[in-house]
């Protein structure tokens, strides 16, 4: 049996050592926002948080994260109002919005670090995830306006 | 924020009565009166209205992220006069004819920039139509002249007395008149009073793509559902000749391996276990016809011949008065060849589908991301054998798509289908991304050269623009070719070069022959025949020894809206100011009657041929824009996937196997790489004419443009990889 925290939730379940985080959380867990793009670590669809640290979870096997705290979109906040989630509604980022989970953890784990990041720094530390719909300047708009009400 | 948060479907209505309207694609058809005990899903109209005042409109598209699930029921509920907060919006998933759009002869089709444009008329007619019935009924229970009656958001007023009726309440008058008022011109709101079109009012499905919970076929889950892997045959229309699966059903948790008439599947009780499994699979396929173990360069080649070849079949796409012999008359001649690879969609959700087959084997639901109801129906009747009426179809908001959703036949429908029914169990079916990548259906490799003459003064005098190509309408959609054949749009738009005045022009289509997978892509035909004609229009210019600009100014004289475009992007761009290590590149292109101006500022490391995009200006018209905010969204992001394409974005193929695999080698365009953007979008007074892809088609040319300025070197081949850069830099 695999033991995880996901969410500030403790979970039990069978699967192999080498499943992929990614798909303990969508298949084993039903947390589908986090999401299936490339399996590489390519794209960032799939960064949840591993302690804090934005992970690429289709590169993650659960044996590897026994004991440490992940937290997922679902997790991010219980209802939407992560600042970083306002944001993106407030600029109206997200397309068709399949990376947009990815993203904002992304996003989420550069403002734990860095409250007061420059255009340069969101455009660098954002460099590990994917947008096809190209709303990149977006979301560096977003993650602006969040950093202003954290 | 609005109560419509998301794209919902059909289902029970909560209380009450409702008022339902019927359209079809010249107006409203019906209208009825549901029973206390109705379904939603018994009334088939585009607009419900409940006696608590809820209206319901039906979204005839589907979403992939270009924002139609907000636009095209705006735009109705703006001429019924609704309270777009007491909106909801309903997918239709169904292949109901009534609702096609217009432009694709209702076929129920989303593609080719055509969800607003296609739609525009019918869905303000029907929702006049709506306004002018309320209006009628709330006047006949108020015994008034229906002059006297207005509406505004939600409510019918009388305005003598200041009698005042929600919408729900109209619903619920006892005597309703159900017959259909006359169509007038009239009803339609002025464009000054729209309070809707045109204001930026926040996308419904927002919300639920920024929280992590919108769903996507990927994400379905049913119960007793088992997962697919499939190992796809590298060649069209080839099946397994051996299999070896010994070591794939050793893997914990696959339950069977099954063959499909193109691949061979896993099936498993996680898809984790069904991916590794896959990949132990030691498959011989058979052989394909020689023409799909093409290499990519050796069709390039191929395609430069066919130019020459009067054995090739060819199709004029558009011809004015007499090319030929303008340009043989002109002074000088100038011609260049272009050259484009293969280019692959990417959208960042693989191909996914579940199907959950009845155990007749002749009827299925089924869960999927598509850009057409009429062809996802077709494909699973065609599979089961059996009829629409057998077919529940849930059509899923789509991870991206660019035009990747659009064949007759969806082979990954078609299989999650085949599998449902060989097992008995729904079953889930995930491309990885290599499946997706290697079974990808392509942008067309083409080989253009145009021809055209200068008079001594240095103007433009005859034009030729010849496209080699293979027709992608005849491979993704074989149904549709036998109507349009020869003329496809896919392989030639953007060719016609509709907005400069040309008046000896000749744009010919040489069909050549198919020799990979392929599907529109976002631009269609104008992603490489816009760089080819606007590249060939700044190499005329040098050649006349004129600005760019003002050379393409003399071909505008019939165009003021034209003009005003390229004037704009020249102030944005401060298109004559100096620059110490950049320099500009102009490009005139858009999509369809959309019309776009952009300038591209290009930089160089000239050590290893990198060249990135620092600025880009555009100024764009497209009639009118129905919400200008997230059109603003589309044409940026269709900017970047021009940049990204014309830079970095390169399928070939060995032997006729796709050689990338994944991310890591067909690279898109990051985060730090994304230029600063500048956009000037008109607010017009025509009708629209199309958003999605009037991004795209410019920004090849204005890169390669932009680096002549810089280097005085040309890049005809796109993209404009390191490799070709460096050969441009030392030539």
């Amino acid at each position: 049996m695999i033991r995880l925290s996901v969410n500030q939730t403790e979970i039990e379940f069978a699967a192999a050592p080498d499943t992929p985080l990614l798909w303990a959380l969508r298949d084993h867990m039903g947390l589908t926002g986090t999401k299936f793009g490339c399996g590489a670590g390519q794209c960032g669809a799939c960064t949840v948080h591993v302690d804090g640290i934005a992970t690429f979870s289709c590169l993650t096997p659960v044996s590897a994260v026994e004991g440490a705290e992940v937290t997922t979109i679902e997790g991010l906040s219980e209802d939407g109002s992560h600042p970083l989630q306002q944001a993106w509604i407030a600029e109206q980022v997200p397309q068709c919005g399949y990376c947009q989970s990815g993203q904002i953890m992304k996003a989420a784990e550069l403002l734990d670090f860095n409250p007061n990041p420059t255009r340069d720094d969101i455009a660098d530390h954002m460099s590990t995830n994917l947008c096809r719909c190209g709303t990149y300047t977006r979301i560096f708009n977003a993650v602006e306006r969040a950093a202003k009400e954290v | 924020m609005t109560a419509h948060m998301h794209l919902t479907r059909r289902g029970f209505l909560a209380t009450g009565a409702a008022l339902s309207f019927v359209i079809g694609a010249s107006g409203l058809a019906s209208i009825s009166r549901a029973a206390t005990t109705a379904t939603q899903a018994d009334i088939t109209g585009w607009v419900t209205i409940t006696t608590e005042g809820e209206v319901h409109i039906l979204f005839p598209s589907t979403e992939m992220g270009q924002g139609s699930s907000t636009a095209l029921p705006l735009i109705l509920a703006e001429e019924m006069d609704a309270d777009w907060d007491r909106v909801t919006v309903e997918q239709l998933d169904t292949d109901d004819r009534s609702f096609g759009n217009p432009l694709f002869g209702n076929v129920l089709y989303t593609a080719g920039s055509t969800g607003v444009s296609g739609y525009f008329d019918t869905l303000r007619q029907a929702g006049a139509q709506v306004r002018a019935v309320l209006i009628r009924e709330a006047a006949k229970a108020w015994d008034v002249p229906a002059a006297e009656v207005s509406t505004l958001a939600g409510t019918v007023r009388h305005d003598p007395t200041g009698r005042v009726l929600s919408y729900g309440g109209v619903a619920a008058l006892p005597d309703l008149d159900v017959t259909v008022p006359e169509r007038s011109q009239a009803d339609l709101k002025r464009p000054e009073d729209y309070r809707l079109i045109g204001q930026d009012h926040p996308r419904i499905d927002i919300p639920a793509k920024s929280t992590g919970t919108e769903t996507y076929a990927i994400d379905i889950t049913v119960p007793g559902m088992v997962f697919a892997a499939v190992a796809c045959t590298p060649f069209d229309g080839v099946g397994p000749e051996r299999i070896d699966d010994a070591a794939a059903r050793t893997v914990l948790g696959v339950r069977d391996v099954i063959v499909l008439p193109e691949g061979v599947a896993v099936i498993a009780d996680h898809i984790e276990a069904a991916f590794r499994a896959k990949e132990t699979l030691d498959v011989t396929w058979g052989t394909p016809d020689p023409w799909w173990t093409m290499d990519s360069d050796a069709t390039l080649d191929a395609y430069a011949a066919a130019l020459d070849d009067p054995g090739i079949d060819r199709a004029t796409w558009r011809e004015n008065g007499d090319a030929a012999t303008s340009i043989a008359a002109a002074d000088r001649t100038v011609t260049a060849e272009y050259r484009s690879d293969y280019a692959y969609h990417a959208q960042i959700e693989p191909m996914a589908a579940v199907a959950s087959v009845d155990a007749d084997g002749l009827g299925a639901e089924a869960w999927v991301g598509t850009q057409t109801q009429s062809w996802s129906t077709r494909t699973m009747t065609e599979t089961l054998g059996t009829t629409p009426d057998r077919v529940r179809l849930n059509v899923m908001t789509m991870g991206g798509s660019f035009g990747r959703r659009t064949a007759l036949d969806q082979e990954y429908l078609r299989d999650a289908l085949l599998l449902s029914k060989t097992v008995g169990l729904p079953v889930k079916l995930v491309w990885t991304r290599e499946d997706d990548v290697q079974n990808g259906a392509f942008r067309p490799a083409a080989v253009q050269r145009l021809r055209a003459g200068l008079t001594a003064e240095g103007t433009l005098q005859g034009w030729e623009h010849r496209v080699a190509a293979p027709s992608v309408i005849s491979y993704f959609n074989p149904l549709r070719w036998s109507q349009v054949a020869p003329n496809d749009i896919i392989s030639m738009r953007g060719s016609e070069s509709p907005f400069y005045d040309l008046p000896d022009m000749h744009a010919e289509h040489v069909i050549t022959p198919t020799h990979a997978r392929l599907a529109p892509w976002r631009g269609i035909g104008a992603s490489y025949t816009s760089f080819a004609a606007e590249a060939f229009m700044d190499e005329l210019a040098a050649e006349a020894g004129r600005d760019p600009l003002d050379f393409r100014m003399d071909l505008l004289q019939h165009n003021p809206r034209g003009v005003a475009l390229l004037r704009r992007v020249s102030e944005m761009s401060d298109w004559d100011g100096a620059r110490p290590d950049t320099a500009l590149g102009l490009s005139f292109a858009g999509y369809g009657s959309s019309m776009a101006a952009g300038v591209a500022e290009v930089a160089l490391d000239r050590d290893r041929g990198i060249i990135t995009v620092p600025r880009f200006w555009a100024a764009v018209d497209a009639g009118l824009v129905v919400a200008p905010d997230n059109a603003r969204n589309q044409i940026e992001g269709g900017i970047v996937f021009g940049v990204s394409s014309s830079l970095k974005e390169r399928i070939t193929m060995t032997g006729g196997r796709v050689d990338q695999s994944n991310y890591y080698d067909y690279e898109i365009l990051r985060a730090h790489e994304v230029p600063e953007i500048t956009l000037d979008l008109a607010q017009g007074t025509t009708p629209p004419t199309g958003i999605g892809e009037a991004g795209t088609p410019m920004v090849a040319a204005a890169i390669a443009n932009g680096f002549h300025a810089l280097t005085g070197k040309r890049l005809r081949h796109l993209p404009f990889t390191p490799d070709r850069v460096l050969e441009a830099l030392e030539n």
